[in-house]
Parts: structure tokens; C-alpha cells; sequence
């Protein structure tokens, strides 16, 4: 109980500590002085550059990093938790892939930026809906095995859907942007991006809250989580559709960022336990913490955009073996 | 506590066993014997309500399985699977507190009420010791033990074990036997299945003889365990000796010469 | 300038020569041999369509991309009727070998890099076809040879000798018009690609060659790299004064889209989009076409120096490039397009 504490306590200030540090920094120089300013409450005193750098840009940029690094770690936490697998990351039903050939797709037809998003949203959803729907329809087999299996599947088609797209692509305007999209950045995040983002997953987020207690007994073999009174299949289906969800909503703005949720669940998990309802907000908080210092850099180190999912995986897995190595226990 | 009537089990288009016939009172102990593939297992999902039956009934304290919604069913008859060590970390008391999820809200979480009661059930099998410990680093002795404390953490009328003493040692396994004596002194009527008859005759009033899907013969141990009914069911000689003070075993009858 | 002056030299001796044949050392140094001048020639991408149907338009077999009923209106009515044939480059084959076969070509015609990756990729097609396979320097300083290279294997030198001195002819214009601009004059131009404006050509890219070429500033310059991606605060702290763009949605939104509000350049609205009709003037194809872009770029960052109609000389590139004159009213949409030129 006491280490959990800590844990709490030292991922929370971790996380105020790099929110702050990430508004300091940025290719545009704001000096201290008018962060002062602004924390104080005299931002009329900013000149505009400034505050466009800060409210506009640096603003929505940080608060997305934290979104999507906690929407990410929740989704893999709940994952790894219900497939009893703690290598299980939150593509595994293919939201990633399917987010993917939908903004894919849109790139394709040069649609806007909005409608890219809105595909990569409805395409996550749907990719899920479908291997959920037909993993289901795999009776006489343990369910979690037939999702598992019918993900991998899917995924692959989609995958090679995409390949098709790209391939049909535009060498010299469709293909780079669809390049970048698959690269995963938080670049173009404009606060209209965030005010239909967070809500989203926040309306994943919530029914994970309430049936965090319930969750913890899906890694428990199938007949003995009936046994015990869950409704496993009704469980499984609101979990999904809570991390899909999730999920969505920040592949949507920010492309494919790999890792995160593979390796926070893990790290939260090492230090705190498997319980869900201790797990998940650690997971969170590392998660956002976690994505918000490589986005960080990722903006900061070099004149041009570095992927993000470089540094995740680059930072994440020297980390996790580190992690992995210190813990004795069990996962 | 349970009635089974001329119950048919199996799967969609497969029936493994029917004709069975039984009822369990309150503070017995019933055994299933029988061969591996003979059913057991389909036996105990269908009667736990996991597999609806292909025919009859099963009754719990009078009313019928496919009549109770799953909570129901949790509230009343606790299941014990085979100790298995589990992917993740849970501690000892974590895994009994699931236990009483039957007894929850859609949203809740346990309150001390529950915790309360999960340390009775550990205490009551005295593994006390044990619960801040994780589930996956404990011996399989001691994990059957939790698995048994959280199925009481149910408050369970009725207990349903799959071979609680597969894969354990001697001592375990008399260590379990005993236990199960102890919570039907208790009330709890309750069902396990085994391979070895002398745990019948070690703490069950009722034996069931399963073999292919088919009762072949239910009531007190000492009546049906008999050499024949287990040439019939596993092929082998053996004789029941008395050892005295109302304890019996089964040895294998000795090989010509 | 070593395989320019090579091709020249190369050409000038085999024009000497009284043989029947035809042979052509291309821009990777490999010489092109044909038993006599191609007439029907497959164009591997659109740079190459974009020359090849220039000297002559009956000769070119097909465009790697159908075109779309918009960009078929600036050309005459036979070139809709071209079919596609998908494309033979390194970047982005989607061209059927044996389609291109189908069509019978006595040669294949590349522009664009000429790298050795793409050198031995031309290579490989030439062995694995048995069609010969010249491949040019797409840069827009190599067209006038290019041009003269192809009209030898063409058959057409006379054409392709006209095109290549007109265009040399601009070029050399443009060029003494860029240095009547002294260096502090020069304005730093920004770049944006994508729909979002992020992604741009970092310094020598290829994507900002018209730029290179009017000496202005690519604000880029320091990223050595081809297409990047770039953080808008950076963009702010390059503080561009000139923003030029393909993408019209981008273009739509730097002019409203707060975070870019204090850029130099948006608050003194030099924010421009190019025109892309038939093909694009500025970026893409990478081709002879970017002397639009040229003309384009020059007259938004340098008024005074390139002073001339604007209209005058894109009719007559599209009419000796496109082989149809834009009518008034086309020439209107091309330059009136919101965006293209200031107000």
C-alpha cells in the first residue's frame, strides 16, 4: 500500500514537473520572464508572438501529448488485462490499422484535414466492430484466442489494404503526406483537434472507471469469471468498445505512435501490481508523462519533426529491459 | 441444496452423458468418480450453469439453473477449478476478494464488509500467511487453498471442486480432504470430482460412478465402490480392505504367481 | 555541369557524322543506340511525358496518369485520348511491363534524377525489355539539353532545337533579371506542403529547385534533406516573408488558422498558391514546366525585376510546350485563382 503510494505520488509530480518544463521549451524562444507573466495571470502583457506560441501552439500540443499518452496507456492496460497477455498492445484488434486505411483513404481522395480525421476515427471503430463480430461468431473456441486471431487477420488485410493505396498514390503529393500521417506526429494538433478529441475518450475512459473492479477478474480463466457472476462476454465487448474507443479518438489526431501502449502497461504493472482499479490511473499518468517528455524532444531537438514513434521506441526499450531486470516477481 | 434430474449434458450436436440422477443435501460431501473422458468435467460445467443442459434439470436450493441470471448462480454455488498459476501477480487476498464480485454492484468495488469476509475465508483455511503473497508464487498446495477460500468467499450454499487434489502432494491433498470435511460440518454441501477412490471413502457420504456420460451407480461409498465397479470403470483388480475404525482403501489385487 | 556539356559534346560530333543510325550518350553516360529515330516512345514518367509530348505529341505513346477532364482542357483534344500507361520510375512503379511492351515503344524516356540507383535501375529495364532506355537530368538548368537529346533520338531536331534555345533563351532571362536583385533584397521564402502546411523542402531538394534558382531564401535551407516535416514553431522563428504553397486548402487555411497568424508573411498576406493546370508550375512533376514556376515565384518575390506580361509568356509556353494557346478566359482562371497572384 505505502509503495503504492509513492508510486502515485512520484508519477504525479513527474507529470506536473515535465508540463511545466514543456511549456518552457520549444524551437521559439519564450523567455521566462513571460511565462511568469502568464503564470500570473498578466498574459495581456505577452507580446502576440508569444502568445500565439503559447496558447495556440505550445498549449493544445502539450495537453494532446498528455491525452493521447494516457488514451494509449488505459486502452493497452485494459488489453493486456482481458487477453491475459502482458505483451498484448492496443492494435492487437486492429483500431490502429483500420484508424490507418481510413486516413490513408482520405489522403487518397484529398479530402480535408477534418475528414482525415474522421476516417481514421470511424476506420478504428469499424476495423474492431468487424473482428469483433466475426471473433464472436467463432463459437467452440476460447474466445479470447479467436479475437486474438481474427485481430491478426484483419489487421493483416487492412494492412495490405494500405499497402494497395500507397501504392496507387501519387508519388509526388499523396504519397509523402500519407508517409507522414503513418509516421504519427503531433505537429498539426490545433485546439478544435483537442475539443472533439477529449471528449471521445473520455467517454472511453468512464465505463473503464466504473468496472475497474470487474475488470481484474477477465484475466481469469473464462468459466471461472462466469462462475464467479460476470457476464464475461458482456464485460469483454463494453471493455473493447471503451479502449477502442480510446484509442480512436487519438489515433484520430495523431497518427500512429507505437509503444506506449505496449510498455507503460508493463512499467505501471511492475511497480503496482495487476489490480486494475490501482493500475490503470498509474498507467495514465505514466503514459502521458511518458509521451509528453518524447513529444518534447521530438519538437525540440532538431529543426524538423522527429516521429514519435522513433523516440518511443528508441527511449521505451532500454526502459523496459532496465525495468524488466530490476523487478523479481511475476508480471 | 441440489437436485438433478434424468440430466443430459454435452455440447450443441454432442451428448458426452445423460440419465443422471442425483440430490445433495446440506452438509454432504458427494465424490465423482470415473476414467478420464468419461465426463466429468462437462458434468460440473453443466451443473455450474456454464453449459446449458440438453436435458432435465439441475436444481439449486429449488430452483431451476436456467432460471438464475449468472449472479444468482455465483451466490449460491461456488466453483474451485484446478489450481492453475495464472499470468499475472494478484496477491493472495486480491484473488479470495474476487470471490465476493457475485455479491457487488455493476460499478462497485468491495467495501469492508467484503473484505471482512474474504478474511474469514482465509482464515478459515488458515492461509492467513499467505495473503499478501502473489498468487503466482505460492506452491500449488497453497493455491488450491486460495481458489478454495475465494469460492467461500461466496457464501456459497454449495460447492462444486474439479479435482482439487490433482498435481498436489500427499500431504496437500490429505490437507484438502480434511478441509473439505470441515466446511460441510460446516453446512456447505459439497461436490468433487477425483481419480483416486480412497478419497471417497476419505471424506465423500455419496460417490458417483461416471463412466461414458452414464451414472453407473450413486450412493455411499462403501456400497459402490466395490472391485467390480472398478474393473468396469478403469480396467483394473483391485480389493477394498478394511483398515478398522470405519476407514477403507484400495489396493490392486496382487498378480498371480 | 560534367554530363551537360559531355552530351553536348557527344551530340555536336554524332550531328557530323552521315550515319543512318542514331545514337545518343544520355545523362548517365550510357549510350543510346536506335537502327533509326524512334516514333513511338514510351515517356517512364511525367517529366519525360511532359518533353517528349512537347517535340512532338504524336509520338508519345501514352501518360503514366490518365489525365482528369480539367487538365485535358488546356491541352489539345487528341492528348485525352492518349491511354495510360502507368509509370516506369524508381519512385512508384505501377506500369505493367508488359503493357508498356504492348504498346510497342522503340524507347523508353526518363527524366528526372540520375543517380546511380536510378541509372542501374534504367539499366535493368533496358535488359530485361530489349528496349532501349534513356534517362535525363530532370533539373531545370538541363532541360535545354534534354530537349536537344531527344529531338536526336526523336527524329525531330529541329523542333526539339527550337524548344531547347527559346527555353535556354528564358532561362538566361530569368537569370539576369534574378541578379538585378542585390542579396539583402532577396526575400526568405517559406515552402508548405501537405494539407496542413508542416511538411517542406529542406535546403537542395529537389521540391524547392525554382527557389534555388531564383536565389531566394528557402528558410529550410539548414534541414539537408528532401521532404521534412517541421514544428510550427520553428516556422515562427524562421519568420518567412513570403509563404508559397500547392495545397489549397493549406493556402486557405494560413490565412486564418490563428497559430500562424504572426508569421511575417501572413500578416502581410504574401501567402500565394500555385497553379497546377495542366501540370503544376512550382513542385510537381519536377519538370520543364517549373519555368512557369519560375516566372511565377520571380514576379511575387521580385516585382520590379520581372516586370513582364505574365500572361503573354504563359501563353506562349503553353502553346509551344502544350501545343494549344489558353484562351482568355483559361488564362483568367489560371492567374485569377484566389491565391495566385496579390490583389
Amino acid at each position: 500500500m505505502r509503495s503504492t503510494l509513492l508510486a502515485y505520488v512520484l508519477a504525479l509530480a513527474a507529470l506536473l514537473a515535465l508540463t511545466a518544463l514543456a511549456f518552457t521549451v520549444g524551437r521559439y524562444p519564450v523567455p521566462i520572464g513571460q511565462l511568469i507573466d502568464l503564470l500570473i495571470g498578466k498574459s495581456q502583457a505577452l507580446p502576440p508572438t508569444a502568445r500565439t506560441v503559447l496558447f495556440e501552439i505550445r498549449g493544445p500540443r502539450v495537453l494532446s501529448a498528455l491525452l493521447v499518452g494516457a488514451a494509449l496507456a488505459a486502452a493497452g492496460t485494459a488489453y493486456q488485462g482481458m487477453f491475459r497477455n502482458p505483451l498484448v498492445s492496443p492494435d492487437i484488434l486492429g483500431v490502429s490499422t483500420g484508424a490507418a486505411l481510413g486516413a490513408v483513404g482520405a489522403i487518397f481522395l484529398s479530402l480535408g484535414v477534418f475528414a482525415t480525421q474522421l476516417f481514421a476515427f470511424g476506420g478504428g471503430l469499424a476495423a474492431v466492430a468487424l473482428v469483433y463480430w466475426i471473433g464472436s461468431r467463432m463459437r467452440g473456441h476460447e474466445p479470447m484466442l479467436a479475437l486474438v486471431l481474427t485481430g491478426v487477420v484483419i489487421g493483416t488485410l487492412l494492412g495490405s489494404a494500405i499497402a494497395l493505396l500507397k501504392y496507387l498514390a501519387d508519388p509526388y503529393n499523396q504519397l509523402p503526406a500519407i508517409t507522414f500521417w503513418l509516421l504519427g506526429s503531433l505537429a498539426a494538433i490545433a485546439p478544435q483537434d483537442l475539443a472533439v478529441a477529449a471528449p471521445l475518450a473520455l467517454a472511453g475512459l468512464a465505463p473503464m472507471l466504473l468496472l475497474r473492479w470487474r475488470v481484474n477478474l477477465l484475466s481469469l480463466p473464462d468459466d471461472e469469471a462466469r462462475a464467479l457472476g460476470v457476464d464475461t462476454r458482456r464485460l469483454r465487448s463494453v471493455v473493447v468498445a471503451a479502449a477502442t474507443l480510446m484509442t480512436a479518438a487519438a489515433v484520430a489526431v495523431s497518427g500512429i505512435i507505437g509503444w506506449v501502449g505496449l510498455l507503460i502497461p508493463h512499467a505501471a504493472r511492475l511497480v503496482v501490481g495487476p489490480h486494475f482499479g490501482r493500475l490503470l490511473p498509474l498507467s495514465m499518468l505514466i503514459g502521458a508523462a511518458f509521451l509528453l517528455a518524447v513529444d518534447t524532444l521530438c519538437r525540440t531537438i532538431a529543426p524538423i519533426e522527429v516521429p514519435p514513434g522513433v523516440l518511443t521506441a528508441l527511449i521505451g526499450t532500454p526502459f523496459f529491459l532496465w525495468l524488466f531486470a530490476l523487478s523479481r516477481r511475476g508480471w | 441444496m441440489l437436485e438433478v434430474d434424468s440430466l443430459a449434458f454435452g455440447f450443441a450436436g454432442r451428448v458426452v452423458g445423460q440419465g443422471i440422477g442425483f440430490t445433495l443435501a446440506a452438509g454432504e460431501v458427494m465424490c465423482v468418480l470415473g476414467p478420464n473422458g468419461g465426463g466429468k468435467t462437462t458434468l460440473f460445467r453443466t451443473l455450474l450453469g456454464l453449459l446449458p443442459p440438453l436435458g432435465g434439470t439441475v436444481r439449486v436450493q429449488g430452483a431451476p439453473l436456467e432460471a438464475l441470471t449468472r449472479t444468482e448462480i455465483a451466490r449460491r454455488v461456488g466453483y474451485v477449478p484446478q489450481a492453475h498459476v495464472g499470468t499475472f501477480a494478484f496477491t493472495v487476498r486480491e484473488m479470495v476478494l474476487m470471490g465476493r464480485t457475485a455479491h457487488l454492484g455493476a460499478f462497485a468495488s468491495p467495501a469492508a464488509r467484503d473484505r471482512e469476509v474474504a478474511e474469514r475465508a482465509i482464515a478459515s483455511l488458515g492461509i492467513e500467511h499467505l495473503a499478501h503473497r502473489p498468487f503466482t508464487e505460492i506452491s500449488g498446495g497453497e493455491r488450491q487453498l486460495a481458489l478454495v477460500a475465494r469460492a467461500l468467499a461466496q457464501d456459497p450454499v454449495l460447492l462444486v471442486m474439479d479435482e482439487p487434489t490433482a498435481s498436489l502432494d500427499f500431504g496437500n491433498q490429505l490437507r484438502v480432504l480434511d478441509r473439505i470435511g470441515e466446511l460441510a460440518r460446516r453446512g456447505i454441501a459439497v461436490l468433487f470430482s477425483t481419480h483416486d477412490p480412497d478419497h471417497a471413502f476419505l471424506c465423500a457420504q455419496r460417490a458417483l460412478l461416471l463412466a461414458e456420460g452414464r451414472a453407473l451407480e450413486v450412493g455411499a461409498p462403501r456400497e459402490v465402490i466395490r472391485p467390480e465397479t472398478l474393473r468396469r470403470m478403469y480396467g483394473v483388480a483391485v480389493r477394498i480392505v478394511d483398515a478398522g475404525n470405519g476407514q477403507h482403501a484400495c489396493l490392486p489385487e496382487p498378480a498371480p504367481r | 555541369m560534367r554530363p551537360l556539356s559531355g552530351l553536348l559534346v557527344c551530340a555536336a560530333l554524332l550531328a557530323s557524322s552521315a550515319r543512318a543510325a542514331t545514337a545518343v550518350v544520355d545523362a548517365t553516360g550510357r549510350e543510346i543506340r536506335l537502327a533509326a529515330p524512334a516514333q513511338r516512345v514510351y515517356a517512364a514518367g511525367p517529366p519525360a511525358s511532359l518533353l517528349v509530348y512537347a517535340i512532338d505529341p504524336h509520338k508519345l505513346l501514352g501518360w503514366t496518369r490518365a489525365l482528369r477532364p480539367d487538365e485535358a482542357a488546356f491541352l489539345p483534344p487528341d492528348a485525352a485520348r492518349l491511354p495510360e500507361l502507368g509509370r516506369l520510375t524508381g519512385r512508384g512503379n505501377s506500369a505493367n511491363v508488359e503493357t508498356v511492351l504492348r504498346a510497342r515503344p522503340q524507347l523508353i524516356v526518363d527524366v528526372g534524377s540520375t543517380s546511380p540507383y536510378f541509372a542501374s535501375l534504367a539499366e535493368r529495364v533496358e535488359a530485361q525489355t530489349g528496349i532501349p532506355y534513356a534517362l535525363f537530368d530532370g533539373r531545370i538548368e538541363a532541360t535545354p539539353a534534354t530537349l536537344r537529346a531527344l529531338g536526336r533520338l526523336m527524329g525531330e531536331q529541329a523542333r526539339a532545337e527550337r524548344l531547347a534555345t527559346w527555353y535556354e533563351a528564358e532561362l538566361a532571362d530569368a537569370r539576369r533579371r534574378v541578379a538585378l536583385v542585390p542579396r539583402d533584397a532577396r526575400p526568405r521564402v517559406y515552402y508548405g506542403r501537405g494539407i496542413a502546411g508542416l511538411q517542406t523542402g529542406g535546403g537542395g531538394s529537389i521540391n524547392v529547385e525554382v527557389l534555388d534558382f531564383l536565389g531566394a531564401v528557402n528558410v529550410a535551407e539548414e534541414a539537408r534533406a528532401g521532404l521534412v516535416a517541421v514544428p510550427i514553431e520553428q516556422i515562427l522563428l524562421w519568420n518567412p516573408e513570403v509563404i508559397l504553397t500547392t495545397d489549397p486548402d493549406f493556402w486557405r487555411a494560413a490565412r486564418q488558422d490563428p497559430r500562424w497568424r504572426a508569421v511575417r508573411a501572413v500578416e502581410t498576406q504574401r501567402v500565394y498558391l500555385s497553379p497546377h493546370l495542366p501540370f503544376g508550375w512550382f513542385d510537381f512533376p519536377p519538370g520543364a514546366n517549373r519555368l512557369l514556376g519560375v516566372w511565377w515565384a520571380g514576379k511575387l518575390l521580385y516585382p520590379r525585376a520581372f516586370d513582364f506580361d505574365l500572361r503573354a509568356k504563359v501563353a506562349e509556353f503553353y502553346q509551344l510546350f502544350y501545343h494549344r494557346e489558353p484562351t482568355p478566359a483559361q488564362l483568367d482562371a489560371l492567374l485569377g485563382e484566389p491565391g495566385v497572384l496579390p490583389r
